[in-house]
């Protein structure tokens, strides 16, 4: 097989438990996004666009319709005779098989996957964040600075930088130090999960590390560490524009609401740098003359004939007349019935809000104590004029007339 | 159904007399229509969904931006190593004929119809718009033992210049008689150039047509067939529309604004499909107002549009006003500029506080690329 330069190797197979309902059926990385998009559509739209053709998603968790959006990777451009995306799930070999342990074992599981490339360079990508980056950018500083792994990094505010594994970086760029959730952080470098490593660099340590019966398999605690322990250079890279972790309820809504906001510079659909996403055969949205939207954004098959606010509507969402949507996610196939009010609130796929039901509360009305984004899962009906608060996550149908 | 069974030709230059500036530069088949489509998507939607899916595409002249919409036909899943899509430009012999009627261009895909080995082929013309259940018209056609089974509807006819004809029915759906469209005639059974027609009876169709010296009239063999064969009709009970003339191009962008057309033509079973453009969703700004209105994906409103249909990409900027408009993908209304009645072609710029005003009945057409 033609040897290649740098392939990716997509860590997809998270559970992403904080995202509660919304990851009870699919895997993190198939979440919507921003009205017509999944999580992993960024990780391959910038492995299109960084000209990377060949692909492993490794999938774990309910990989059954992350497989099913996959597909051939057609819609990223990523169905190729040579290369393309692979997805590996764990298997069984002739002494058995195991579940991928951590990500490095992950990676270990689906060595002889990538020795059939025999690449010199493996970019390891995640399927959590929200960012549009030229992987060959990052790439070719690996090159030039001859390092055996380069991290991203991103500067975030000291007084969170205790939440994020932080890179302690000379002035060169080399890193002399990771630490894992500092209490007192010696810098603000967050890595963002993105690493290029030299291939034969990277399959040595981690042939070590499967070795080591105590190493918990994972880059960020014991690979990484490793490497540097052993006087490898590792190099930063930093990433100055828009990258967002989804990894909660409230990070995925504001990463949403993000799109709406003038200030940030999210340009999903700029010509030099799509983010592709697989959606077929929807009509255009209609927006009947009671309808009244604003700071929004709306997508194919909708259907609008309420009030829609800094909101945004995913696919063949229909909205009635009289209701109302707020600051809100509404995701595909939903109905927001007549005289409906879902206010800071995220409703998921197929869910039915009957008429008069009211969902999610405004902040600046009930007070922030305690407030948070209600969610409602996937295909559940919320009964007529049910009265949901805020900070719920509702699992099961909700008759008509509860308060919850 | 073996996958060859059925295979089908499309005619992506009908009719383009009468659309104007719309075909000045492009095919028939590929005008945009309905926010996101072209027009041929109804014609390959329908015989996607009927699961043909070895399809040649007569085209004559103008047919770039109808072969950059079509790409390998991966949009309609019609990538196939086993049949697939076919463009069909005229075929330059000697006699260096550039196809000059109907017959003459099946002549030209003679190669075509018998290399795909087909005992049926469907014949569609590229301009109708219509979700139509083809799946059963083809069993249908079959299971009548038919020769040829033309598609019908019931009701006006719209069109103003194809050369429609008209059907008369037996209990059987068997058509004994067929005359042609000349004046307003009222609710009659109407064929839209749809048709399933047996291999065989095809080829000699066309050779009817040449040792009789017709070149144009599409459908002398059938009214002179029409008692020795077998042709039977299939009722299609949807929405229609034939497009031939500005007028009906513009009504029936239109139509979509009904609730009811749109649930025939956009019906989930059978869905329409088009080329992706990978636009992010449409935004809505502070202070937009739209109103019964239809919208592709991707454009940008902060002004006002009413009774309109917005495609891929257009944008209204603040203090833009757009009214019983079809502004295509791309075109930029600026600044407190008013477009009423219009059609702005692809990429058009109306600029700063400029005037469009066309009237109901005869909407202003602007060429694409256009600066106003």
């Amino acid at each position: 097989m033609k040897r290649k330069n740098c392939i990716a190797m997509l860590l997809a197979g998270g559970q992403g438990s904080r995202l509660g309902v919304l990851t009870s059926k699919i895997a993190k990385p198939a979440v919507p996004y921003g009205g017509k998009y999944r999580i992993i559509d960024f990780p391959l739209s910038n492995c299109a666009n960084s000209g990377i053709d060949t692909v492993g998603v490794l999938t774990q968790y309910k990989p059954l319709e992350l497989n099913d959006y996959i597909s051939s990777g057609k819609a990223w451009d990523l169905d190729r005779m040579d290369g393309g995306i692979h997805i590996l799930p764990p298997y069984q070999g002739q002494k058995g098989g195991d579940w991928y342990k951590g990500t490095a074992n992950a990676i270990y599981q689906n060595l002889s996957f990538i020795e059939r490339y025999n690449p010199e360079y493996v970019l390891i990508l995640s399927g959590d964040h929200i960012y549009k980056m030229d992987y060959s950018k990052m790439l070719k500083k690996h090159i030039e600075t001859e390092a055996s792994g380069t991290i991203s990094v991103l500067e975030v505010p000291y007084e969170e930088a205790s939440r994020f594994g932080i890179m302690n970086a000379n002035e060169d760029d080399s890193i002399y130090e990771f630490e894992e959730k500092p209490k007192n952080p010696k810098s603000n470098l967050a890595s963002m999960g993105i690493y290029i490593f030299t291939w034969e660099k990277l399959r040595h340590y981690l042939t070590e590390d499967e070795k080591n019966p105590n190493s918990s398999n994972d880059f960020g605690k014991d690979v990484i560490p490793a490497m540097l322990n052993a006087g490898e250079k590792m190099m930063v890279y930093r990433f100055k524009d828009y990258w967002k972790d989804v990894g909660t309820v409230d990070s995925l809504w504001e990463a949403n609401l993000d799109l709406l906001n003038p200030k940030i510079d999210l340009n999903l659909s700029d010509e030099k740098w799509r983010i592709y996403s697989r959606t077929v055969g929807l009509p255009p949205q209609y927006v009947s003359s009671n309808a009244k939207i604003e700071n929004s954004l709306v997508t194919d098959g909708c259907e609008i004939y309420g009030n829609i606010d800094y909101s945004i509507l995913f696919a063949n969402v229909l909205v009635e007349e009289g209701a109302v949507v707020e600051y809100s996610l509404v995701m595909p196939g939903a109905v927001i019935k007549k005289g409906a009010k879902v206010r800071y609130s995220i409703i998921a796929e197929n869910s039915v809000v009957e008429e008069n039901a009211e969902i999610g509360e405004d902040p600046a009305v009930v007070g922030s104590d305690g407030w948070g984004i209600t969610l409602v899962g996937d295909n559940l009906k919320i009964g007529k004029n049910a009265k949901i608060g805020s900070n719920k996550m509702i699992t099961e149908d909700v008759e008509e007339g509860k308060i919850i | 159904m073996k996958s060859n069974k059925v295979s089908a030709i499309v005619f992506a230059n009908v009719q383009g007399e009468h659309l104007g500036d719309l075909t000045a530069i492009r095919s028939t088949a590929s005008v945009p229509f309905g926010a996101r489509y072209r027009l041929i998507d109804f014609a390959l939607s329908n015989l996607v969904n009927a699961g043909v899916s070895n399809v040649g595409i007569i085209t004559k002249k103008n047919y770039r931006s109808l072969m950059d919409h079509l790409g390998s036909g991966m949009h309609w899943d019609l990538d196939r190593k086993n049949g697939g899509l076919h463009i069909l430009p005229p075929f330059n012999d000697e006699n260096a004929v550039r196809y000059t009627g109907y017959v003459d261009a099946l002549n030209g895909a003679r190669n075509f119809i018998s290399r795909c080995n087909s005992e049926y082929i469907v014949i569609s013309d590229g301009n109708v718009i219509a979700n139509v259940d083809l799946y059963n018209a083809i069993r249908s056609h079959i299971k009548n033992e038919a020769d040829v089974t033309l598609l019908w509807h019931k009701g006006e006819i719209k069109s103003n210049f194809s050369d429609t004809m008209i059907f008369d029915l037996d209990n059987e759906n068997r058509i004994n008689n067929i005359t042609f469209n000349d004046t307003n005639v009222g609710e009659v059974n109407f064929g839209f150039g749809l048709y399933i027609i047996n291999t065989n009876v095809l080829i000699e169709m066309i050779d009817f047509a040449y040792s009789n010296g017709i070149t144009d009239l599409k459908f002398a063999f059938f009214v002179d067939k029409v008692k020795k064969l077998r042709i039977f009709g299939y009722e299609h009970k949807g929405y229609i529309s034939v497009i031939d003339a500005e007028e009906n191009y513009f009504d029936a962008n239109m139509d979509l604004l009904n609730a009811d057309v749109r649930r025939d033509l956009f019906n989930t079973d059978r869905p329409i499909l088009t080329k992706a453009r990978d636009n992010m969703p449409t935004r809505y700004g502070t202070r937009s107002v739209v109103e019964n209105s239809l919208i592709g994906d991707g454009c940008v409103i902060e002004g006002t549009v009413k009774n309109s249909i917005l495609f891929r990409g257009a944008v209204v900027e603040k203090g833009a006003v757009v009214e019983n408009s079809i502004v295509m993908q791309s075109a930029k209304i600026k600044e407190n500029a008013t477009v009423k009645y219009s059609i702005l072609d692809k990429n058009v710029l109306v600029g700063k506080n400029k005037v469009l005003m066309g009237t109901n009945g005869d909407a202003l057409v602007i060429n694409k690329n256009k600066e106003i």
